[in-house]
């Protein structure tokens, strides 16, 4: 669980909060998305959730925030990691190893793990990740995607309860891109991992995620189950993020009385919603 | 350029050997060709170097890095068989430079030990993963993890600096900037410029890797914790023994 009490920070030397007054619960097993404009504090988010802000990021600092029940000011982030695994923006730039076998065994060996058990979460992890058979493979070789998944096997080989990641399909193609999320939802529902993930990739998004929440420059937007928050078609357009073009859709045939159902998270439910609009059935849920 | 000292895959019986004999040996190829004042004796360690290349199936990797070491030396060896002065005198030069007798051995002795001390290397590197050299460091001789961490990443980031700097180059080459030209001094001051934006990005990413280590624990790591064993094989206590033996008569000779 993670709870985020009126949360404000602002970066040393900046001259505005990346987060202001943010208030978040995300209860243990939910898979929430975060999005929001370039420069709202997503990824300060996912700093202030695994304790880097303000442990390793200073700065002004007001509220609380516990994950796992732990204080982030008062736990370390290598106390926290236990909790919280952190997946980055820059693939490149976390994976320390060159064999994805010594990737993984990097964060079992320094938590200690015996080395009986090392094995069976080493394996674990790969298979979770969906990558069972690169465990010999340089990672060099590796496309973009594949780098990806040994980052989150890396990570989950440690057991957290929650997993955060920031923009992990950023550098990825449209397909490789939805295997992550493909492997996210595993985690999520066979192994129950909490998943938080900031993503521009909205339609994805919604298509894999319980719930979003979307960040402004002046806080949190809104917060809520992925429907509830794309039938707020105007609260999202003040924040400035991409709303998905299905939507929008579904925004202007209920202004003007045509549809009252829930808000179509991909084509083929845009689609059944135009057809039902035509046919003059109003699929009255509300 | 590059890529001499890359690990190149392989099954062979060099390439199992235990990544700490492996140091030892290339360690006491050097050492017995400074210990040894026969150019007969140097010249065999070369080619006990290209022997055990060829067990490694890296031979053709080791011709490239004997022909470039040649190339080097050739021009160490003009310097140097100039600067001796004691001995007979060979030949005579314009200048008043000549060549002696005693100038020739000492020369040529001195290009065969260097190229017979720094095939080894090369070679160990070509057949030895760094990880392994690294581990075996910490869990054998008691290295601080973070030296050997140290170690493995620097190597790590190479290729990413040199793609970072591709990319760079790229990206001025299609706004029109010439790196191919033949100019050296033209070339260094386009290349200059660059020089900021690919600290920065690198600075970034080493950034970006600490915290990443940092986040995987990095920091609780004791001294033992290990997963990976290197036991020694009746084949590493083999190879020491030659090894031994080839430093002895070194000795001898
Ligand atoms: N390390 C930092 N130091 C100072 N300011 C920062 C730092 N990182 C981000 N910021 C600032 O904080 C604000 C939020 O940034 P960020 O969390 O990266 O937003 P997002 O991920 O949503 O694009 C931005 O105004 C940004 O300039
Ligand atoms: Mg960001």
């Amino acid at each position: 669980m993670i709870n985020i009490n009126g949360l404000t920070f602002r970066y040393v030397g900046a001259n505005a909060d990346a987060l202001t007054d943010i208030n978040l619960r995300i209860p243990d097993g939910d898979f929430v998305g975060i999005i929001g404009p370039s420069g709202a504090g997503k990824t300060t988010l996912t700093r202030a959730i695994n304790g880097l802000v303000p442990h390793h990021y200073k700065g002004d600092y007001y509220g609380e925030v516990l994950v796992d029940g732990k204080d982030t000011l008062k736990h370390t982030p290598d106390q926290l990691a236990v909790s919280v695994g952190s997946v980055f923006q820059d693939i490149e730039s976390q994976l320390v190893s060159e064999i994805v076998e010594d990737e993984v065994l990097f964060g079992l060996e320094n938590f200690s793990v015996s080395s009986g058990e090392i094995e069976s979460q080493m394996e674990w992890a790969l298979n979770a990740a969906g990558i069972p058979g690169l465990r010999n493979r340089e990672i060099r070789s590796l496309s973009g995607g594949q780098k990806q998944k040994v980052a989150i096997a890396s990570i989950i080989a440690l057991r957290p309860k929650i997993i955060v990641l920031d923009e992990p399909t950023g550098e990825l193609d449209p397909l490789a891109s939805r295997r992550i999320f493909e492997t996210l939802r595993e985690l999520n529902t066979q192994f129950g991992v909490t998943v938080v993930v900031v993503e521009q990739k909205i339609m994805l998004l919604c298509e894999f995620a319980r719930r979003l929440a979307v960040l402004s420059s002046v806080g949190l937007a809104i917060e809520g189950s992925v429907t509830d928050v794309l039938r707020h078609i105007d609260v999202l357009e003040a924040t400035g993020v991409n709303i998905p073009r299905v939507a929008t859709l579904a925004g202007l045939l209920r202004k003007k009385s045509l549809f009252f159902g829930e808000p179509p998270i991909n084509v083929l439910g845009a689609k059944a919603m135009i057809e039902n609009c035509l046919r003059g059935e109003n699929t009255c849920l509300d | 350029m590059g890529g001499l000292l890359d690990y190149l895959p392989g099954e062979s019986i060099i390439h199992r050997l235990n990544p700490l004999v492996k140091l030892i040996l290339s360690f006491g190829l050097c050492v017995s060709c400074f210990l040894s004042d026969s150019i007969i004796f140097v010249l065999s360690v070369i080619v006990i170097n290209i022997l055990l290349s060829m067990m490694a199936r890296v031979f053709a990797r080791t011709l490239l890095v004997f022909l470039s070491l040649i190339k080097f030396s050739t021009l160490l060896f003009i310097i140097q068989i100039l600067c001796v002065r004691q001995g007979e005198i060979l030949l005579n030069l314009p200048l008043g430079l000549y060549i002696t007798d005693k100038g020739l051995m000492f020369s040529l002795l001195f290009i065969s030990r260097l190229i017979a001390a720094a095939m080894p290397l090369s070679l160990t590197l070509s057949v030895t993963r760094v990880v392994d050299i690294a581990n075996v460091l910490v869990s054998k001789l008691r290295l601080p993890y973070k030296y050997a961490f140290a170690l493995t990443a620097a190597i790590r980031f190479i290729p990413l600096f040199s793609s970072e700097m591709a990319g760079i180059m790229e990206a001025q080459t299609a706004r029109g900037v010439d790196f191919e030209t033949k100019n050296f001094l033209k070339k260094i001051r386009l290349l200059l410029p660059l020089c900021a934006p690919l600290l920065i990005s690198s600075v970034r990413k080493v950034e970006g890797s600490a915290i990443s280590a940092e986040l995987r624990g990095f920091n609780l790591r004791g001294g033992s914790s290990g997963y990976k064993q290197y036991p020694f094989k009746a084949v590493d206590y083999s190879a020491l023994c030659l090894c031994a033996a080839l430093v002895v008569v070194s000795v001898m000779l």
